[in-house]
């Protein structure tokens, strides 16, 4: 589901507060090269027609092979294959028509084989790209290429809870032969800002593409960084979950580093793995240390043929490309800003309302587009915001918004009272099945129709003339040149009227009286 | 529900059982059923059979004979064991083996070894793997049984038990829950007294299984052709005629090739060079193999699993895997695990090449094309279309001479395995008929035409 907060808190001051604080050296040249684990939003397992799930309980969904019983086989998902594809089109890969799984040996209870099973020698894609820009990417080149080294389909391991209350480990293989696609890229990183805008760019792209929920939050995404300062040997920083993370981890590490080169002491850098706990990295494993895979090809699954055709095949399935739509949406005739186009790209569904708005309020009915950017981004958000309930366009369709803003926009209704309305159409369940119309008048909400021009004018003369009588010193004020404080009377005045009338002829006409005065 | 006979006290008898638990002083039993099959008019209707314990059984346990399954319990049947239920069959009793496959005598077994019922006087093996499968045939426990077949673990067991062994081609006969040794290699076969229950079973089980990603495919089944001829070719590969085979092995196969002769077949010596590399191929292969399939077993999920609480998760494995697999399991996993880390260089790979070189010198000696591998329409006259020779090197030992043999040097074991194992690696399709002298003649086929294994036997038994 759309997490709203992330539109409106923008952790852009927090990432200026760092900025001030950490700075790369120009003579110790950071170097850095990251690997993505990601989820695929298949409906069933890699090798067995057990359902993925998430936050379901312990070890409901598994099938023999997940839990490597004994005569258990695997069988390969193709709907896993498709997506693996779509990424690794996407990312304008060399595609390999055979591409063949092979067995990655560890010992660890989270692995009920003994081995994972991946793609080692023959992986399905390499040499791909993905290219960062300044017009949408916060980065300081105008431009920067991120080479893909490669991608291979792989199996996810169960999951460790540790119970540290009775000393003991609990184990849920419910997401063991989870497929995930993992992504290595050329050490091609330059400085901190282009690693947060590649996986950014990247979360992006396989949300847009529907390859994967794209959350680092909940492990869908996982990522693996190694960094190198002045061509010294690289570290590895394993299992970073969050952006922030990913920068301190980066931080934390180059600092490291450099004070080893300039306290004379870089023999001490070598090639390891480490950890970050919140605070530093530490040491995991050496490289003399590291786990002998004992790589084999599995026996068992057959290679993976591919047609020549399917590359072009999954080309055209692809939608647009996030970067297209972003470009289209900030340009005319939307004219978005870009957090909010970046917005839709996440959510597809809401871009898909946004079009559907847009059709109906500015295509057929001529009415402006900010209108639409308006009633959508900020009255409409803001109204679950308020209510605090998670977006759910469901109980108000595009069609019927559109309704609501056109009888704004003829005036039948104020915005005051539109915003009331809106409030209401969203909140009561009773309210989805029934026509704006319908609603304006169960509330009485409706610029009132019924009486003459001439008798609507006296009404809200004599109900400015209370107002005005009723608070002299704020008239006081407005004549000694406090204008703004006009709007207090007007809001007095809507109330009264409960937002039936224009705000815009209440002030008028409170003007009119006070000029007089 | 599958007891078990030989090691657990108590024996469940069945309201409705109408087979009473089989004898077995062989030991060729771990657990046996009472119940019968309740179809009556099924194609195996009235027969009653054994499945080798590594073929997993929703009733019982499935051990592999090894402690570390000791307490397994499978939640589903394999696809074997499906169809020869919805075929009338009834399944009497799982049989002992070589740990997990790992074996030619049937004495690496937590068990305890198979004694030969061929012989009554001395204790010999029962060869193996598949030893507890033909010794339970070879006694009269049952119809016919389900042995495995990696490297001659059904062959050789049939030879030294006076039995009829079928290890048809590779992918003929499903794998789903047969606890896999090294899969480019197992092969799940039949072993029986009476050649006509082998064709018969052999047809229940020959069909493609879309649940084994390794089962030959419905297309390749219509591809494979057979040998009609009345008249044939046989070859004699002379890398099988090697000095350790007995006297009267040798004599025997001459016996049989002779009589073969006087009923028009015509014979010609044929040359494999790679049968030479074929033994060293295999336990490059089968040995990796092994060792990766085996690393599920960590008692962590299932299985053996130590009393005392470990200090940490590896702590566990390790001492779970130490603690309950036997010996030359232990080794076969040490030998694999070398061969596949980086620092032994790419054995793997080379064993496969040589392999691959197998294959196609065997394809080249047959008449018949191989589906696989070149043109279906391409037939190669003057070539041979069934290949003979000994299955063993001579009668089984005694599990006295075995077991010191083999404490002199563990190799011993595996040189037996010359004979067998080519077929295997090729996944050629090849049976062992009786001899006179105790000892079995093999016969070996080009891929997919097992039927001609069952012609042939049956003119070898006339004679």
């Amino acid at each position: 589901m759309v997490v709203l907060k992330r539109l409106f808190h923008s952790s852009s001051n927090l990432l200026l507060a760092s900025k001030h604080t950490f700075q790369l050296d120009p003579n110790y040249k950071f170097k850095c090269g990251i690997e993505i684990h990601t989820q695929l939003k298949t409906k069933y397992k890699l090798f067995s027609l057990s359902k993925t799930s998430f936050n379901e309980s312990p070890n409901t969904n598994i099938s023999y092979f997940d839990i490597g019983l004994p005569g258990s086989q695997p069988k390969l998902n193709p709907e896993a294959l498709l997506l693996a594809l779509k990424a690794a089109v996407a990312l304008d890969c060399d595609i390999s028509l055979q591409s063949k799984f092979d067995r990655k040996h560890y010992f660890y209870p989270d692995q009920p084989l003994g081995y994972q099973i991946t793609q080692f020698y023959h992986p399905l894609a390499k040499e791909g790209r993905l290219e960062l820009d300044k017009k949408f990417d916060d980065i300081r080149q105008d431009s920067k290429i991120i080479g893909i080294e490669q991608i291979q389909i792989e199996q996810d391991t169960g999951k460790l809870n540790y119970n540290k209350v009775d000393n003991i480990i609990n184990i849920d293989y419910n997401r063991s032969n989870t497929p995930l696609i993992e992504l290595v890229t050329k050490p091609d990183f330059e400085d901190l800002l282009q690693v947060r805008a590649f996986v950014k760019k990247y979360q992006s792209l396989v949300r847009h593409l529907n390859i994967c929920t794209g959350d680092l939050e909940t492990g869908a995404i996982r990522v693996d960084v190694n960094i190198s300062v002045n061509g010294f040997p690289r570290i590895e920083i394993k299992n970073l979950s969050s952006h922030s993370e990913i920068q301190d981890a980066l931080k934390y590490e180059y600092t490291r580093q450099v004070s080893l080169i300039k306290q004379g002491k870089q023999n001490e850098i070598v090639q390891e793995t480490r950890g970050w706990d919140g605070d530093k990295t530490t040491s995991l494993r050496l490289k003399e240390n590291s786990v002998e895979y004992r790589y084999l090809p599995d026996a068992e699954l057959p290679m993976v043929n591919l047609d020549e055709s399917i590359i072009n095949d999954v080309k055209q399935s692809l939608s647009e490309f996030p970067e297209q739509i972003l470009s289209k949406l900030i340009n005319q005739p939307f004219n978005l800003e870009l957090k909010y186009a970046r917005f839709f790209i996440d959510n597809p569904v809401v871009l898909q309302y946004y079009y559907d708005l847009y059709d109906i309020v500015t295509i057929k009915n001529k009415e402006s587009v900010n209108m639409v950017n308006n009633w959508l981004l900020h009255e409409l958000i803001g109204v679950f915001t308020k209510l605090d309930l998670k977006l759910d366009l469901d109980r108000i369709p595009a069609s019927k918004l559109g309704d609501l803003i056109m009888f704004i926009t003829s005036k039948q209704i104020s915005t005051t009272s539109a915003r009331l309305l809106l409030m209401q159409m969203i909140e009561n369940k009773d309210n989805f099945d029934k026509s704006v119309s319908e609603l304006i008048e169960l509330y009485d909400l409706g610029v009132p129709t019924d009486i003459s021009p001439q008798e609507f004018d006296e009404a809200v003369e004599e109900i400015c003339h209370g107002i005005i009588s009723d608070n002299a010193d704020v008239v006081e004020k407005i004549k000694h040149g406090q204008k703004k404080s006009i709007k207090y009377l007007v809001g007095l005045a809507m109330r009264e009227t409960q937002g039936k009338v224009n705000a815009k002829t209440f002030e008028d006409k409170l003007q009119e009286i006070i000029n007089t005065l | 529900m599958l007891t078990r006979i030989s090691h657990r006290s108590k024996i469940l008898c069945n309201a409705y059982s109408t087979v009473s638990r089989p004898l077995d002083p062989w030991n060729s039993l771990i657990s046996s059923d009472t119940r019968i099959n309740q179809y009556g008019d099924r194609i195996l209707s009235g027969t009653t059979y054994i499945a080798k314990d590594n073929i997993v059984t929703k009733d019982g346990v499935t051990t592999s004979a090894s402690h570390m399954l000791s307490n397994y319990h499978s939640p589903f049947n394999a696809t074997v064991i499906e169809l020869l239920a919805d075929n009338g069959s009834s399944l009497i009793g799982k049989s002992n083996l070589d740990e997990f496959g790992m074996g030619s005598s049937t004495t690496n077994t937590y068990y305890g070894p198979t004694i030969n019922p061929q012989d009554n006087d001395e204790k010999r093996i029962s060869g193996g793997s598949s030893g507890g499968s033909a010794a339970a045939v070879a006694a009269g426990l049952a119809t016919f049984s389900l042995g495995t077949d990696t490297g001659g673990s059904i062959r050789l067991p049939a030879s030294y038990c006076g039995v009829i062994g079928l290890k048809p081609t590779y992918g003929r006969i499903s794998r789903w829950g047969v606890v896999p040794y090294a899969q480019t290699l197992d092969t799940v076969g039949i072993i029986g007294k009476d050649v006509d229950v082998i064709e018969k079973v052999y047809e229940t089980l020959n069909k493609y299984d879309k649940k084994d990603p390794t089962s030959m495919t419905t297309k390749v089944r219509s591809l494979v052709r057979n040998t009609f001829d009345e008249k044939l070719i046989i070859g004699i590969p002379e890398e099988f005629i090697i000095e350790e085979l007995d006297e009267s092995t040798k004599e025997q196969w001459l016996h049989y090739i002779n009589g073969l002769k006087s009923l028009g077949h015509d014979f010609k010596v044929v040359s494999i060079p790679s049968i030479k590399k074929s033994l060293s191929t295999y336990y490059t292969l089968a040995t990796a193999e092994a060792a990766s399939n085996l690393s599920r077993y960590d008692g962590v999920r299932y299985g053996f699993t130590e009393d005392e609480i470990q200090p940490s998760a590896s702590d566990l494995i390790t001492s779970n895997r130490s603690d309950s697999l036997g010996l030359e399991v232990q080794r076969r996993i040490i030998l694999g695990n070398y061969t596949l880390s980086s620092v032994s260089g790419d054995h793997y790979l080379r064993a496969t090449k040589v392999r691959q070189e197998l294959v196609n010198e065997f394809n080249d000696v047959f008449k018949l094309p191989h589906v696989l591998l070149e043109d279906i329409e391409k037939v190669k006259s003057n070539k041979c279309d069934l290949l003979i020779s000994p299955t063993s090197m001579g009668k089984p030992p005694t599990i006295k001479e075995y077991t010191e043999n083999n404490d002199k040097n563990f190799l011993n074991s595996y040189l037996n395995d010359i004979l067998t194992v080519p077929s295997s690696l090729a996944g050629l399709p090849s049976i062992s008929v009786p001899m006179k002298d105790g000892s079995g003649l093999q016969l070996m086929s080009q891929y997919g035409d097992d039927e001609l294994l069952f012609r042939i036997t049956r003119q070898l038994l006339t004679l």
